[in-house]
């Protein structure tokens, strides 16, 4: 089945490791990659769109309808990305008032958004166009023995009139997947914490991210799974900072999904890029091979 | 007649209506007139779990009495909003505080009211095309992951789309 990957800028420029993971293992499950030339940012839910609303849904639509001319899904592998993208595609299709005002403006580049697509997660697709068991009949080395504790992330799931992709107060898909792979997912009390990476006041995400990692290392887990760039920046260089600024032991490896979902499937660490990352995950990896 | 006491020397206030018809003109911004006052939306907004003067029944309330002073400015609580979209899923009445808060930095934006990280990261888009930068060690990690060096942004098409009609 074919595709439109959307990697947006943090996986393209920032954390090209997750780009990597991600169409290393695609191919695997049978999901087809084809790229799509001319993107720019989504552009971001957070910065952008407190700029302006309507220029937010300009941009995002004109993204969006260089995909509808190939009649492919989008798939996004950022909550960032799937939360414009998603909310700008929904928007639109559902008003034709406001549909009608921003393809006046993608006329002036001969561009129009049609409404004739839609805007998935890559996890979403793994799960529903594929199944958790053709994920694990891709698996060549099963994590046995890595415990994760799942960082939902706030835009897979939520808002979930718009996202519609698990319940956004009991979500399973995440688990799910990890288990396919044979790793262990730990529950923890604030897997659904947001990693405030958008608030003014440092001291909020701070504090967040202190709590977030110290209630992961209370589950015994062995590292924080997940599956958005922006929180990984929380949560890898972010343990570093707020270690050094609060004087905590603050530790805690954090792998996106698809880097575990390739060691599984017989990747080396180095070849999903987990050396890259500020906490060295490669070490728990080792430890498995010798335990196996 | 009993006249209510007023203190020597209180402010008086007025309602604000010209703020609520500023906000129902912004995009989303119309839905804080949906707004009872339940408060669904608190108990589970991490910011006002962090932090002290965050709360967004009160934020709806003051948008509702037109406090515009306090809401629309660089150092408004707003900022603090981590847009995570719970509210949204709690509120039983479609206000989406998040929505109508996402509505006010539009107005502060429009307003140069804004702190200036806001202009300064989304400027990026219509500079670069992306709001992070491509740098040496960007390249050399892709290269080392065996993925395509980055292509060349359009930030012509996003000017155009984007310039006033």
């Amino acid at each position: 089945m074919k595709y439109a990957p959307f990697f947006g800028c943090m996986m393209t420029t920032k954390y090209p490791q997750f780009e990597a993971a991600v169409r290393k293992t695609a191919a695997k499950i049978g999901m087809e990659l084809v790229d799509i030339d001319g993107f720019t940012c989504c552009p971001d839910p957070i910065y952008f769109q407190a700029r302006d609303k309507i220029e937010w849904y300009t941009v995002a639509a004109r993204n969006i309808s260089l995909v509808e001319d190939t009649g492919l899904d989008i798939i996004t592998t950022c909550s960032g990305c799937t939360a414009t993208l998603s909310e700008v595609n929904i928007h639109l299709k559902e008003d034709a008032e406001l549909r009608e005002l921003v393809n006046k403006k993608l006329k002036k580049i001969g561009r129009e958004f049609k409404g004739t697509i839609d805007v998935r997660h890559a996890v979403t697709v793994l799960r529903d166009d594929f199944g958790y068991d053709k994920v694990a009949e891709t698996v060549v080395n099963p994590l046995k023995g890595l415990k994760v504790a799942v960082h939902y992330g706030c835009h897979l799931l939520k808002p979930s009139h718009i996202m519609r992709v698990d319940d956004p107060d009991h979500p399973t898909i995440l688990q799910n997947l990890l288990k396919a792979i044979g790793a262990e997912p730990v529950p923890h009390d604030k897997n659904l914490l947001c990693c405030g990476r958008a608030c003014m006041n440092s001291q909020i995400p701070d504090n967040m991210v202190i709590d977030i990692i110290e209630s992961i290392q209370k589950s015994k887990a062995d590292c924080m799974g997940l599956i958005c760039p922006t929180c990984f920046d929380e949560f890898d260089m972010g343990q570093i900072i707020r270690g050094r600024k609060y004087k905590k032991q603050l530790d805690v490896p954090v792998i996106y999904y698809f880097q575990m979902l390739g060691i599984a499937q017989g990747l080396t660490p180095h070849e999903v890029g987990l050396d890259m990352h500020k906490i060295k995950a490669v070490q728990l990896f080792d430890k498995l091979a010798a335990a196996s | 007649m009993n006249k209510p006491k007023v203190k020597p020397g209180a402010k008086k206030h007025t309602l604000n209506f010209l703020f609520r018809e500023k906000l129902n003109n912004t995009a989303e911004g119309f839905r804080h007139n949906y707004c009872y006052q339940c408060g669904a939306c608190v108990a589970d907004c991490p910011t006002a779990m962090y932090s002290n003067d965050f709360n967004p029944r009160l934020i709806i309330l003051k948008t509702l009495l037109g406090f515009e002073d306090e809401l629309i400015r660089p150092d408004s609580v707003i900022w603090n909003c981590t847009n995570c979209y719970t509210c949204s899923e709690r509120c039983p009445q479609e206000v989406r505080p998040i929505d109508v808060i996402i509505a006010m930095k539009n107005i502060c934006v429009d307003e140069n009211k804004a702190p200036e990280l806001i202009r300064k990261v989304s400027d990026t888009v219509l500079v670069d095309g992306i709001t992070t930068k491509v740098t040496s060690l960007t390249e050399r990690r892709r290269k080392e992951l065996g993925l395509a060096p980055v292509k060349s942004y359009p930030v012509d098409e996003v000017n155009k789309i984007l310039e006033v009609d």
